[in-house]
This record gives C-alpha cells, sequence and structure tokens, in this order.
C-alpha cells in the first residue's frame, strides 16, 4: 500500500475538529498555567505558611502521572457530586499541571532578580503589591518565559491523554480514523504533523514574545546565581 | 533630624554594627568613613531599613523605623544612592525617575516628568529619557540613580559608596554632581546627606563632619576640619593608619613595583 494523503479526504473534517478542539483546550490550558505558575511562584519563595502551601501544591501535582490526575477529576470527582465536562476537565488539569511545573520557572526567575533592584523599590516607599507589579514580576517573567515556553509545548503533548476521557481531541479522532480506514500510516502521519504544528506555533510565539519583552535588557536584569529571597522579611 | 541611638546590627555571630549612635541634623553633609568590613553600608542599610536592628533605635524626624507603618512614611522623607546603581533594568531612565513620584507621593504624572527632565538635564543626560538602563554607562546610571532619588524631593538623602563600582572617570562625573548638591546645601533648606565613602578628599571638601567607623563602633565623630587636624582625628592611630593607606594622590614612586 503506497503512502497515499487522499485517503484522509473524506475524513478531512472530522481530523481538523480535532485538531482545533485540541488547539481550543490547549489555549484554555495554558492561560490557566500562566496565571497559576505566577501566582504559586510568587507564593512559593515566601518563607512563611502559604510559600510552604505552594512548594506542597507543587511537588504533589509533579509527582502524580497526568492520567492519573485526569482520572481523579473526570472519574473520581462525580463520586463526591462534582461534574465537570471533559473539554472543561481537560482545560482545568493541563491548568493544574503546567501551573505547578510553571511555578518552578517563575520561583526561579523571581531568584534570580539582582536583590539590589528590589531593595531600591523598597527603600522609594513603594508597597508591597506595587513591588511585585511593577518590578518583580515583569523582570522575573522576562527570564521566566523561554522556559515557561517548554512547559506550554509540554502541555500540547499531554493533551493527548484527554482522548481516554471521551474528549474529541486530536489523538482521540486520529485513532478512530485509523480504524475506520484501516490506514495508520496515513492518519498518524498527519498526526504528527498536527502536534509539530501546533508546538512549534506555541514556541514561536513565545519566542517573538521573548524577543519583544527582552529588546531593551542588554544587562544589569537578572544577576546569574544570585540565590538571596528577594521578598525578604525586612519588608 | 535623623538619630542613631546605640544601634547593634548582627549576622550571624558577627556583630557588625555593636552600638552605634550618630545625630544628622538638617543641612548637614555628614561622611562615614572607615575601612571595608566596618560596618558603614549596614548602618545605611539600617537606617532606610532594608535591615532589621538587633537592638538601639533609629528614628528619622520622629519616625521609628523598626515600625513597618512608621516606616513607611519615613521612607518618603529619605531617598537612597546605591553602589550597584540598582535601576529598574525594564523600564526606560524617565520611568525609572518617576515611578516612586508617582505612585508613593502620588504626584501628577506631567509634574513629574518635568522635573525628571530637568533633573536629568542637570546632570548631563537631557538626551537619555527614553534610553534603557542597559544602554548606559555606569557613570551615567549612577546620575540617573542620583535623578531617581532627587526626585522623591528628600529631606535626607542617604549614598551608599555610589562611587566603588566606576573607574575614576565616571567618579569624577558622579562626584563633581555631588559636590554641587553639597554646595546649595550651604544655603540651607536643601537635601541633608548622609555618605558612605572610600572618596577621602573628597568627603573632605563637602563634608560638614565625618565620622569615622571601625569594627562595628564608632570612633570619632568631628567636624571636619578638626578630623583632618593633628590633634584632632589624626590624633587617633587607626584613623592616621587608614589615611595614610587612602592617600589618593600617592606619588608613584612611593609605591613599591
Amino acid at each position: 500500500m503506497p503512502f497515499d494523503l487522499t485517503v484522509l479526504t473524506p475524513h478531512l473534517d472530522t481530523l481538523l475538529a480535532g485538531a482545533l478542539l485540541t488547539a481550543e483546550v490547549c489555549a484554555l490550558g495554558i492561560v490557566g498555567a500562566f496565571t497559576l505558575a505566577t501566582a504559586l511562584g510568587l507564593l512559593a519563595v515566601g518563607r512563611g505558611w502559604a510559600g510552604r502551601l505552594a512548594r506542597l501544591y507543587v511537588d504533589v501535582f509533579r509527582n502524580v502521572p497526568f492520567v492519573v490526575q485526569v482520572f481523579f477529576l473526570f472519574y473520581g470527582l462525580p463520586e463526591v457530586g462534582v461534574y465537570i465536562d471533559a473539554f472543561w476537565t481537560g482545560v482545568l488539569a493541563l491548568g493544574l499541571v503546567g501551573g505547578a511545573y510553571g511555578s518552578d520557572v517563575v520561583r526561579s526567575g523571581i531568584l534570580a532578580i539582582e536583590p539590589g533592584v528590589v531593595e531600591a523599590a523598597k527603600v522609594s516607599g513603594l508597597s508591597r503589591l506595587a513591588i511585585i507589579r511593577r518590578v518583580v514580576l515583569p523582570i522575573a517573567l522576562r527570564t521566566a518565559i523561554r522556559p515557561l515556553g517548554s512547559v506550554f509545548v509540554n502541555l500540547v503533548l499531554s493533551s493527548s491523554i484527554l482522548s481516554m476521557i471521551t474528549l474529541d481531541e486530536v489523538t482521540g479522532t486520529a485513532r478512530g480514523v485509523a480504524s475506520e480506514t484501516y490506514r495508520p500510516f496515513e492518519v498518524y502521519a498527519f498526526l504528527l504533523a498536527a502536534y509539530a504544528g501546533l508546538t512549534y506555533a506555541v514556541s514561536l510565539g513565545i519566542d517573538a514574545l521573548h524577543r519583544r519583552l527582552n529588546r531593551h535588557m542588554a544587562e544589569n536584569g537578572a544577576a546569574p546565581g544570585a540565590t538571596h529571597g528577594v521578598m525578604g522579611r525586612t519588608a | 533630624m535623623m538619630a542613631v541611638e546605640g544601634v547593634v546590627k548582627r549576622f550571624g555571630a558577627h556583630t557588625v554594627l555593636d552600638g552605634v549612635s550618630l545625630t544628622v541634623a538638617p543641612g548637614e553633609v555628614v561622611t562615614i568613613l572607615g575601612s571595608s568590613g566596618s560596618g558603614k553600608s549596614t548602618l545605611i542599610r539600617c537606617i532606610n531599613g532594608l535591615e532589621a536592628l538587633d537592638g538601639g533605635r533609629i528614628t528619622v524626624d520622629g519616625l521609628d523605623v523598626s515600625d513597618p507603618r512608621q516606616l513607611a512614611r519615613a521612607r518618603r522623607l529619605s531617598a537612597t544612592v546605591f553602589q550597584m546603581f540598582n535601576l529598574y533594568p525594564h523600564m526606560t531612565v524617565l520611568r525609572n525617575i518617576t515611578l516612586a513620584p508617582e505612585l508613593v507621593l502620588r504626584r501628577p504624572r506631567d509634574e513629574v516628568e518635568a522635573q525628571a527632565h530637568a533633573l536629568l538635564a542637570s546632570v548631563g543626560l537631557a538626551g537619555k529619557a527614553d534610553s534603557y538602563p542597559g544602554q548606559l554607562s555606569g557613570g551615567q546610571r549612577q546620575r540617573v540613580g542620583i535623578c531617581r532619588a532627587l526626585a522623591m524631593n528628600p529631606r535626607y538623602l542617604l549614598l551608599d559608596e555610589v562611587t566603588s563600582a566606576l573607574d575614576p572617570e565616571m567618579t569624577a562625573e558622579v562626584l563633581a554632581i555631588l559636590g554641587k548638591l553639597a554646595a546649595r546645601q550651604s544655603g540651607g533648606g536643601g537635601t541633608t546627606m548622609l555618605f558612605v565613602t572610600h572618596e577621602v578628599e573628597f568627603a573632605r571638601r563637602i563634608s560638614t563632619r565625618i565620622v569615622f567607623l571601625d569594627q562595628g563602633r564608632l570612633i570619632v565623630d568631628l567636624p571636619t576640619d578638626q578630623f583632618f587636624a593633628a590633634d584632632g582625628g589624626l590624633a587617633h592611630p587607626r584613623i592616621r593608619q587608614f589615611l595614610s593607606k587612602m592617600a589618593p594622590a600617592a606619588p608613584l614612586a612611593e609605591i613599591p613595583a
């Protein structure tokens, strides 16, 4: 049987709809992951109970297989009366796990900030919130954006597992089409290309964002090796 | 008035400040001299609330810096210029200067920007408002650091080894500006300065008073001319030793190859 992509033509709509669904669930998952990563990263640098709690969260979610988290949310939660549909379970699961991995990246971005820069903000009388919003996060995210991109790419890859909770995303759709057409080679070639395209789009977006944010940051930004807690106790 | 009363600061088992007392009255330019590790910078960091005290008390116009509420108010009265500049790397020069006046003092943006442009012009950086710190030389960055501090219209200016990270040429640029600032003080009503430096000759020229820190203790506190008098500060062996090592214009012949 020669390689013949035309066998996909009758199923193209289904496959593209699956790819679109993957893109949607991933886009929302990335937004959730970014938000959670930022919040957890900020909390995790703290020394109090909030910091310990944030670090515990990160450890738990990084040490449990993604598929188990997804099963727990989709099949476990209804037992206690919490019903979430497959799509939003997917968004939630991607957000929760991406937030855990991303928070570590944000946290190290914060720890890499030259402590003196934050001290300058403190002595100028800026409030804690203003320092976080105007100084700490803008600098930390500039450092963190690239490694965050890797986390987001991994989320796109992990989203294939959502086919196991009846979500008609691109992997699940492809499996259906493959068993219907008996042309796994063509179908999975399409799947390969779909994931490569999606992750490439994420990478391109991150690269552009990184360049834009860092265009003026010649040096004097994050100090390599700086390990002080910048939000120290002498506020 | 800034009043430091019997301040003790320890890092672990090491006592950095051991009962330091010092007052700086409005209009004064006080220089803190002392060798590295004598606690000069730590003293500045205690005054602006970056380090918690292990003993004693510091007040700025009566506001106790150990109390978070009062510290917040005290920080509006003083401004600090740092050794490593510590500019916000992601903001333009202009924004570096206007951020705190706008957010902390709640002054209108155009007024603050006008002041920032005037300050930049006064330090020879009129064209640099839209540059980023990463695009400036060290001397230029420190001049921006000075503008950022002055834009707070501080009653007290704390200067922490502001030229130590600069080469001699850039040091001269920055000292020239500080010299002008200090000269303005003699008119009265201006900014009071507390100045940590290794530039002894410069300190001699601009200071009204010089204090000497040695191993966390303030061993001498004298008006400038008495500090350098043979029967004043120079009578103290530790200070004589320090000044002989610091003599800036030592002829090359005296330095062993």
